[in-house]
């Protein structure tokens, strides 16, 4: 069987996500190259995974059958840190026979060290007595499978072999220290990069705490806010990507650029359906990943022959295959240029360096009043310097590739930062103002 | 390796849950010996805890990710776990009151004050934590950051209180949430990924004109957050534009004419030269 792609799921709900409600079912598929009944269906299966992963989500849908999925994963902030679109990692399909071998043999191990014979009697006695029974290919193939993920191991190193539930870090802990590493997953989970593992261990975590716990206890005590949601429909593609760059393997994909408009093309083998290529089919060297705090994107920085240094936003990713593997020298010899191509890129830029300088003015504050200009400037600045102080203002000068990337980020101080230089930058600088004060003039009226 | 396994299928999860069998994979394991090499994990765990995880996770390995995966134009991270949390959140936990001593942010000291803990929230563009909290006297919801925290301990509360200030402060909450509703200039429709990007990070709402391919975002945000609204609406500049909120479009004129005072331009609405920030 060829190997599941959830290319489709991963689009589908990023444009859920960030254009919750814009879009009519026709809209919707047409933007994401589906047909509606394609679109149809991988609602209802996101809609089913949703409900039985999220309980808000099932309450809400239960409360109204109909609802939308965008309207089922909205909510209040102020009430739980659950991830968002985490049930999109739960969509692995498999089939009803498998998830009751594989949980009933989860089941037998939990407690005691069984051998896949003893495993295979005890399955047969316990599955229902309709159903087709397992043969011992097919327990032995399952146990070879979980031994991979870890969740059971092998105690002995004779024959026969025995299994054991590898659970010691939830078994040895107490009650207060499992309450403990709960915080502490919950909080790295959703402050560091990456956290899809750190939220599925939270998931596991929490179930064994419900356990224990009784009404109040089970408050969630944190909250998380800013937080970019689709940021971690990217970690799909991040652990294969890691693979390759720890291997130094070329990768190759469809590249789908976010700025046209279609964003997933299916499949068609019937040349009928075949539409317009939109993709483009790339194969690079990956050297390194970019996460962007500023939109929450995540990048893709690699190498080919032909072009040389290569950018992608991931989530034009999609059929990522690893290929096959290069020399080391290659490598280093590529990382070494990709490294100093980006020495000085506010994001990913690799243009020609420039010297920006501007002026941020202090805020009418009294002198005991923290100076929240020149505490974001310097929280937020990266490598750039502030290099002389007065009482009204301060200069602030960074050399970055280009001034496209940090153009926003001065822009959003508004009237606390004056452009000096470049002269481009200040002259685009006071065309927007324009613009803007244009746009909001008051005349304008609103509807 | 997948993110994708089977062993993560929601059919499995919920069959284990209902025979109490937790799954723990290879690469969460992974994940976790990772984090604990961070600091922070010293203000999370007495060290006899943290040397036990340790002990557990001796036989996994810590993917090295440093080189492959750079973080950029985020905050420098100020705290991540601070060493309050674990008192505040068993306070949380159990239904207790607080009696706290705090500074403001001129630096005045508030000493003693009585009050229920609300959650503790952390802020991916402070990168802090804070304390929500419901003042006794006056009356008050307050977000104090955790560094400003002089001392705080339980105060016991009477049975069925907890709920009852739980539900004060979430009417409260509710009547401070504001709406605001950003256009998008059609001309910049083809950056309207990286708009609906800039503004994911808020509870947020679209619709889509046809007729005029106009998009429009709904945010719904609390009143203190408008500032941050605010921000993200210049982060983006011509590209959006404020309707539907007055407050937002009197804020944005005003920016514009003083930005351009600043540039020795001064037209229509531009006042003095001498205005200051936001």
């Amino acid at each position: 069987m060829a190997k599941e792609s959830f290319d489709k799921e991963i689009q589908f709900l990023r444009m859920l996500v960030l254009t919750t409600g814009a879009y009519s079912r026709q809209q919707f598929a047409e933007r994401l190259g589906i047909s509606v009944h394609t679109f149809d269906k991988t609602l209802r299966k996101l809609k089913d995974i949703a409900s039985s992963v999220h309980e808000s989500a099932a309450r809400a849908a239960d409360a109204d059958q109909d609802m939308e999925l965008g309207d089922m994963l909205r909510y209040n902030r102020y009430e739980t840190s659950d991830p968002l679109l985490m049930f999109l990692f739960r969509a692995k399909s498999l089939k009803e026979t498998e998830i009751d071998r594989l949980s009933l043999l989860l089941g037998e191990l939990h407690g005691k060290a069984m051998t896949a014979a003893e495993l295979l009697d005890s399955c047969c006695s316990r599955l229902a007595a309709d159903a087709a029974l397992p043969d011992e290919k097919t327990i032995r193939s399952d146990l070879k499978y979980l031994e991979e993920t870890g969740v059971i191991r092998k105690i002995n190193s004779g024959r026969p072999a025995r299994y054991q539930l590898h659970d010691d870090l939830i078994r040895e802990l107490s009650a207060d220290e499992l309450q403990e590493l709960y915080d502490y997953v919950d909080c790295m989970a959703n402050t560091q990069l990456p956290s899809v593992q750190g939220y599925l261990l939270r998931d596991s975590l929490k179930s064994v705490l419900k356990q224990h716990q009784t009404g109040r206890d089970a408050t969630e005590p944190f909250l998380y806010k800013y937080h970019y949601h689709s940021r971690i429909l990217d970690e799909a593609h991040l652990y294969p990507l890691f693979e390759a760059i720890a291997d130094r393997r070329m990768v190759s994909f469809i590249y789908f650029s976010p700025k046209s408009r279609r964003s997933y093309a299916s499949r068609n083998t019937n040349p009928l359906f075949e539409r317009k290529a939109k993709g483009v089919s790339e194969r690079i060297l990956p050297l390194r990943v970019v996460y962007d705090h500023q939109y929450g994107r995540w990048y893709l920085l690699g190498h080919n022959t032909r072009q040389g240094i290569m950018i992608f936003r991931m989530e034009g990713l999609t059929d990522l295959v690893l290929g096959e593997p290069v020399e080391e020298e290659r490598f280093s010899r590529h990382l070494a240029e990709l490294e100093a191509a980006t020495a000085n890129s506010w994001l990913v830029d690799t243009g020609r360096p420039v010297r920006v300088k501007a002026r941020f003015y202090n805020p009418e504050v009294a002198p005991n009043q923290p100076n929240f200009v020149k505490e974001r400037v310097q929280q937020q600045g990266q490598w750039g310097t502030i290099t002389e102080d007065r009482e009204d203002s301060f200069l602030y000068e960074i050399t970055v590739n280009g001034h496209y990337e940090i153009k926003p980020w001065l822009r959003s101080f508004g009237s606390s930062c004056e452009v000096l230089e470049p002269a481009q930058l200040r002259r685009e600088f006071i065309e927007e103002w324009k613009e803007m004060q244009h746009g909001y003039e008051p005349v304008r009226e609103d509807y | 390796m997948s993110l994708f396994e089977k062993i993560t299928n929601y059919g499995i999860l919920a069959r284990l849950q209902e025979s109490g069998v937790v799954p723990v994979t290879t690469h969460e394991r992974s994940w976790l010996k990772t984090m604990l090499q961070h600091p922070a994990a010293a203000d999370a765990f007495t060290p006899g805890t943290l040397e036990k995880l340790r002990q557990l996770l001796s036989d996994s390995e810590a993917p090295q990710l440093a080189g492959m995966l750079i973080e950029k134009a985020g905050s420098a991270e100020k705290q991540v776990y601070h060493p309050l949390i674990r008192r505040l959140r068993s306070l949380i936990r159990s239904d207790q009151g607080i009696r706290i001593s705090y500074r403001i942010k001129d630096g005045s000291l508030h000493e003693e004050h009585c009050g229920y803990p609300y959650k503790l929230e952390y802020s991916m563009v402070k990168r802090e934590w804070y304390l929500l909290w419901y003042r006794f006297r006056p009356r008050s919801f307050m977000a104090t950051k955790l560094d400003n925290i002089v001392s705080v301990s339980g105060n016991s509360l009477a049975p069925d209180k907890a709920e009852a200030y739980a539900a004060t402060v979430r009417k409260l909450l509710d009547s401070r949430i504001r709406h605001a509703v950003i256009e998008v200039i059609p001309e910049f429709n083809n950056e309207l990924s990286r708009i609906l990007y800039a503004f994911s990070c808020f509870d947020k709402s679209v619709t889509y004109q046809e007729s005029s391919d106009t998009y429009r975002i709904r945010l719904s945000y609390l009143a203190d957050e408008s500032e941050y609204v605010l921000l993200k609406i210049r982060f983006l500049g011509k590209r959006v534009r404020a309707a539907e909120n007055a407050h937002l479009q009197a804020r944005m004129r005003e920016t514009a004419a003083k930005a351009l005072a600043r540039y020795g331009i001064s037209g229509l609405n531009a006042e003095e030269h001498t205005e200051q920030s936001v």
